[in-house]
């Protein structure tokens, strides 16, 4: 059994953030269409992360000393909230900012804090990261890539699939095998930092079937890397991106992505005058579902703050948020199908992108099946 | 009294109940937790009540035991009420807020049941044993208990963030995210235990009905979950918020 959630509530110091962050966030997203917004975090604009990071906005929890704003978990919580709900285009620098910094604070070399975090604050330096494989995908600890020792450092050689913005990013933080074999699993794997401007580096987008290219592959060719590419030790990169997945899953991106959809189907009912019952029991349904994910994200945000390594909660908010943002698509559909009268084209424009890509909620950052494994694990089943 | 010894000392009353609970539970002052303590009670309020609930609903004893706490907020002689909602009417309480307020405490007995379910279904997963081994260890019995579990989270979630404050300051809309959040938790978790348990769960002899069928009752009462979905969606749809802004109020 688990210990149940505790719910949190934000402090006022952390809530008086949200004001300022709407007020730009509508100024920066007036006119653009609902279908542009809903990509989110899946939506690259350099431009717009640097005036994010301007703000003091990227790296927020991040320490003073590297460039970070030295706030609470909560304050983050309230900027990616309004984020996440505006549907604000971070892809640039959300993994640098969520995962990696954190990574490289806690591992990097004092080189690398000093060099990276400081640039990935001011959102000059976009991560991207290197898990799957041609031939690896939930199945991570079978990855092929593999980096060998030299005199000065590593050379890396294979490739990795469906990388978010790889053909973008700056940097690749990638989980490689530095010793023993497929056999060995999860032993012999390490994480290794990657500047994607290193000879033998080659990118290549992958087209995805809205017609973006926000995932690539990335392939090495006798890339020479220097010593300090290791992150953290070697044959550990399997603990440590297990410890780095608790604050990948955790976050309000796992119950947002459907809202700019939720948002404007709720302007067109209201455009329309008084719902009808049905009307008003979608958007009841949707919103006590929407309400309860958010209480329990912000729970698991208290354990965050409170030093706990969530990996089990985590996952349970994940697998729980994906499956509510793929349903509404879904249901909006059903509904918007026995409408009288013409829908508004950007409404439509937008349901269509999340009916196809909504697919993929339940895909990235750990599958389904995956996360339900964990929580088996966490119920003591496995 | 502190927090821990007062729901211990709950605990112990409701282990102990006979077969007519009343004079007991009216001796232990229990029922008057809600009521001010000038007039002898706990001035308890809503953040109190929950784990009171909760408690309540583990171990399937009567929900009217809730009920008549609610309803000793405007009638200290009630006794073995199963709807509170009449009694607070004609207390003086608007329907609506003495609706909700029900609503709210089945919703918590509700989580409570749920979370009992759970354990047993961990239990006699891990004790049945067909094909060699417990059928614990079959992936497709530890995806149901996962998603299980993850209603039985949400659930007592929305339950406890509907129970704060004073009893007649309940929220509405905070309400109605219980109730429904609870009944659509109640119908999942109650299929999923009776899958796991197999014929042996359905036996009269075995507790599990006894959870699965105040479950059951529990959804029947006080509103079911299109009803305040309904409610919840009109509130919504009545002001001009995006649906973050909706949410962050409940």
């Amino acid at each position: 059994m688990l210990a149940p959630l505790v719910p949190a509530a934000i402090g006022p110091e952390d809530e008086a953030l949200r004001a300022e962050v709407r007020a730009f966030l509508a100024e920066r997203l007036a006119g653009v269409p609902g279908a542009l917004r809903a990509r989110t975090w899946m939506g690259f604009d350099a431009d717009f992360s640097r005036d994010l990071a301007a703000r003091g906005w990227v790296g927020l929890t991040l320490p003073v000393e590297f460039g970070g704003g030295g706030r609470s978990p909560f304050a983050r919580f309230v900027l990616i909230e309004e984020v996440l709900a505006a549907g604000a285009p971070v892809a640039a620098h959300w993994i640098a900012e969520r995962q990696s910094a954190p990574l490289l604070l806690r591992y990097g070399t004092e080189a690398q804090r000093r060099d990276i975090v400081p640039r990935i604050c001011r959102g000059e330096a976009f991560f991207c990261i290197g898990m799957s494989e041609p031939n690896s995908g939930s199945d991570l600890a079978s990855v092929r890539t593999r980096a060998e020792r030299t005199a000065n450092g590593w050379r890396l050689n294979g490739s990795k699939i469906w990388t978010t913005y790889g053909h973008k990013a700056h940097y690749m933080v990638a989980l490689v095998r530095t010793s023993g074999g497929p056999d060995d699993r999860q032993a012999g794997l390490s994480q290794l930092l990657i500047d994607l401007k290193t000879p033998g580096v080659t990118a290549r987008p992958i087209r995805d079937l809205a017609g973006d290219e926000h995932f690539s592959e990335v392939f090495f060719e006798d890339v020479d890397l220097p010593e300090d590419a290791l992150i953290g030790q070697e044959g550990q990169g399997w603990s440590q991106v297990n410890a780095e997945l608790a604050f990948e899953r955790s976050g309000p991106e796992r119950l947002y992505s459907s809202t700019v959809l939720i948002d404007e189907w709720m302007d067109f009912i209201r455009s329309r005058g008084g719902p009808t019952e049905s009307e008003a029991e979608l958007a009841g349904r949707m919103l006590a579902r929407l309400a309860t994910l958010r209480n329990m994200s912000l729970a698991v945000t208290g354990q965050l703050a409170r030093g706990e390594s969530p990996v089990v909660e985590a996952s349970m908010v994940k697998d729980l948020g994906a499956s509510f943002e793929q349903s509404i698509p879904a249901l909006i559909t059903d509904h918007l199908a026995s409408v009288e009268g013409p829908v508004p084209a950007p409404l439509l424009a937008t349901l269509d992108y999340l009916a196809g890509m909504s697919p993929t909620f339940s895909l990235r950052g750990g599958t389904r099946e995956i996360l339900r494994g964990i929580i088996a694990r966490g119920l003591g089943l496995r | 009294m502190s927090d821990d010894l007062f729901l211990d000392s709950f605990r112990k009353l409701l282990d102990g109940l006979g077969a007519d609970p009343w004079p007991e539970l009216s001796a232990s002052g229990f029922l008057d937790v809600l009521r001010p303590e000038s007039e002898g009670g706990a001035g308890l309020d809503l953040s109190g009540l929950f784990p009171l609930a909760f408690e309540t609903g583990r171990r399937a004893a009567p929900p009217a035991i809730l009920q008549t706490l609610l309803a000793r907020l405007v009638d200290p002689e009630v006794l073995d009420c199963v709807d509170a909602a009449p009694v607070l009417a004609a207390g003086g309480v608007p329907a609506e807020t003495g609706r909700a307020l029900c609503a709210a405490a089945d919703a918590a007995v509700m989580a409570g049941l749920i979370d009992a379910l759970q354990s047993m279904t961990l239990d006699h997963a891990s004790t049945r044993r067909q094909f060699g081994r417990e059928i614990s260890k079959f992936q497709a019995i530890q995806h149901q208990i996962a998603v299980m579990a993850e209603e039985v989270m949400a659930a007592r979630m929305a339950a406890e963030t509907a129970l704060m404050g004073a009893p007649l300051g309940v929220s509405g809309p905070a309400a109605a995210v219980a109730k429904l959040r609870c009944g659509e938790a109640a119908l999942v978790c109650s299929g999923v235990a009776h899958a796991v348990h197999g014929a042996i769960g359905v036996s009269a002899e075995h507790a599990l009905h006894r959870y699965t069928g105040a479950l059951h009752r529990l959804r029947l009462s006080h509103g079911g979950e299109a009803w305040w979905a309904r409610r919840l969606g009109e509130w919504a749809l009545s002001r001009r918020d995006d649906a973050a802004t909706l949410a962050r109020s409940l």
